[in-house]
């Protein structure tokens, strides 16, 4: 057939493609790696996601490290007095008051064993790893970012496709669905664990040495999280339209506030198990080998279930 | 090559395709029909987009819904998005990646592939800047990359200015002179005509008539067909006609031109040949008027006929 013509003048002919090889795998390495490529074209949620990284940093670093010293710790909190001027308050009452020789003796040893308790550095380390653990680490990271931020990536993966209608190209072409189904989750996991890992990296520096202790003990929770969280973000952009919507509600209701509440409930959140992993988990905690094992099975679970979902949907709305 | 049997498909309560049974061979089949009478559907469970909830459709005794069946495929969706920041190019060349390519493979067959549907020279620009018809061009383009057996395309002259249209028909002939199947949706049925003359008819989830032209017009018994005829003597050849079993009326206009309804158009042809010759009329002109898919549509699908 005659189009454009070759360069002599003649026409272009369509030779058969038989004459080369087309190998399935070779094609799913691409997917994955055009796929990873276009992840990084970053979208609403992951501007969002990295707002949040930006604004809980300026948190950290502004409190820091006044926030995790407990000699500045208040008790009631934020109301009462900080442990240092009730150290200070004990040293007047025994130099003001007249006590017999018996209570001084008690006084002065509770004050001495007291002031060297907040004097000792091993013991004000851990003490200001443990509140960053509850505070920022177990309260706003793993039950809150971790998730928004592992679904910001996860659910565009398939999801963009479908609200783009482009992922039409991708199921004409001659390759499985499943695999189709797992590139694209190999393509999101570098991002995800790039903004997850790398976001806990930045609020735990900002946060100095009890950030820079949690990071060394926690680092493998957050990696196990990311997956598990990515796996069931990306289950839900191949079932819903609307993938990111269903994936904030769902980490909004179920990860941050059932997550916390007593009892069983809160089994039923991923953010749990990453705690579990984590050094002080939250109440009734399953052992860390038990976690590890939930949040293994979970990933490879809700995979195994995405390329079925994936593999038998019609995706109606690419017409 | 490309086989339905009993293949219904529903959306819901609607039904989209009704028990279709359909057979392809190599060679090019136009497939026609209203709006909303299931083209679209036939052409999407064949690609292998749709399941059917009952019967199956295989391509090459492969199902189409799996990897082995999309291996014969080529599918040109009526559907218009892109990854619009690419170029014409690099999308094509993305493709044929994803077919399995090697890079430089996948060079040299984007590079074959834009030149044969008329792009080479510029592919270049992005692809959310295309024309419509240039954009055709490039969904044609993907569906070549890999040499399917069977192509389906859906609506591919839609938006493509006429010289590039005699281009694609000119592509679309060697195609299928090379042994492929093409089942093409079109509206064009003008367009269509000069492609084929063997259409599926679709009206209602149902496919109303298959086969060539001449012989779905042969079968509409309660449609004479109607052919106008220009002679000198143009009462003595009606009264002639008259006379003939297949022939269901004659309109004389002007004394010289002849409106002939016939039943059997095939028997009647040589009944007509029969009668110029032994009676030496001086027939000047002689054409059908409602043998044209247009036509055939409009006596098969009623007040439907209207494809737009």
């Amino acid at each position: 057939m005659a189009t454009d013509g070759g360069k002599d003048g003649s026409p272009v002919t369509l030779s058969p493609c038989h004459l080369v090889t087309l190998s399935p795998g070779r094609a799913w390495r691409y997917l994955v790696w055009i796929s990873w490529q276009r992840q990084a074209r970053a979208h609403l949620m992951v501007w969002i996601a990295l707002g949040l990284l930006a604004f809980m940093t300026f948190i950290v670093a502004l409190v820091s490290p006044r926030a995790w010293d407990w000699r500045n710790w208040r008790s009631p909190p934020r109301r009462g007095l900080s442990h240092a001027q009730w150290l200070d308050n004990v040293k007047s009452a025994q130099a003001g008051l007249p006590l017999d020789p018996a209570a001084t003796a008690v006084l002065h040893a509770t004050s001495a064993a007291w002031q060297a308790a907040l004097q000792d550095p091993s013991a004000v380390r851990r003490a200001g790893f443990t509140r960053f653990s509850e505070v920022i680490v177990f309260s706003i990271f793993t039950t809150f970012l971790l998730p928004l931020w592992s679904l910001s990536f996860a659910t565009e993966a398939i999801g963009r496709e479908r609200e783009d209608h482009n992922l039409l190209w991708l199921l004409t072409r001659p390759l499985s669905r499943p695999a189709i189904y797992l590139a694209k989750y190999l393509a999101v996991l570098p991002w995800a664990l790039g903004l997850n890992l790398g976001g806990f990296v930045l609020l735990c520096l900002a946060a100095g040495e009890p950030g820079r202790l949690a990071l060394q003990s926690y680092w493998p929770a957050v990696l196990w999280g990311t997956l598990a969280f990515s796996a069931l973000f990306h289950l839900m952009g191949a079932l819903f339209r609307r993938a990111a919507v269903v994936a904030i509600l769902y980490a909004f209701f179920l990860e941050t506030v059932a997550g916390n509440l007593p009892g069983y409930w809160k089994r039923a959140s991923i953010s749990f198990y990453t705690r579990c992993l984590m050094l002080a988990p939250a109440q009734d905690p399953v052992e860390p080998a038990a976690a590890w094992c939930v949040l293994a099975g979970l990933t490879v679970g809700l995979l195994a279930l995405g390329m079925v979902v994936f593999a038998r949907s019609e995706y109606l709305d690419l017409s | 090559m490309l086989l339905f049997e009993h293949v219904s498909k529903w959306y819901g309560p609607v039904i989209g395709v009704n028990q279709v049974t359909l057979e392809l061979r190599p060679g090019i089949t136009g497939l026609v029909g209203c709006n909303g009478s299931g083209k679209s559907t036939l052409l999407r469970l064949a690609a292998g987009q749709l399941r059917p909830d009952l019967g199956r459709v295989t391509i090459c005794g492969r199902h189409a819904w799996e990897v082995q069946g999309k291996r014969h495929i080529g599918y040109c969706p009526e559907l218009d998005t892109f990854y619009e920041e690419m170029s014409g190019r690099r999308f094509v060349e993305v493709m044929a990646r994803l077919c399995g390519f090697a890079a430089r493979q996948a060079r040299q067959r984007t590079q074959e592939i834009l030149r044969l549907v008329g792009m080479a020279d510029r592919a270049e620009g992005r692809l959310r800047g295309y024309s419509k018809g240039m954009r055709q061009r490039i969904k044609l383009a993907q569906a070549l990359l890999h040499d399917p057996e069977l192509l389906l395309l859906d609506e591919p002259l839609s938006g493509i200015d006429p010289i590039g249209r005699r281009e694609s028909l000119d592509l679309f002939l060697e195609l299928a002179r090379r042994g492929k199947c093409l089942l093409v949706s079109s509206h064009e049925l003008e367009e269509l005509e000069k492609l084929t003359d063997h259409v599926a008819i679709m009206a209602r989830g149902r496919i109303a008539a298959v086969g060539t032209l001449t012989h779905i017009r042969d079968l509409l018994d309660n449609h004479p067909l109607s052919i106008r005829i220009e002679c000198e003597e143009g009462r003595r050849l009606a009264a002639a006609l008259l006379d003939l079993e297949d022939v269901a009326g004659v309109d004389l206009h002007d004394g010289d031109m002849l409106v002939v309804r016939a039943r059997n158009p095939r028997r009647f042809f040589e009944q007509l040949t029969g009668l110029v010759l032994e009676e030496a009329f001086d027939v000047r002109h002689l054409e059908t008027l409602d043998d044209s898919t247009h036509a055939i549509l409009g006596y098969l699908l009623g007040k439907q006929s209207v494809t737009r």
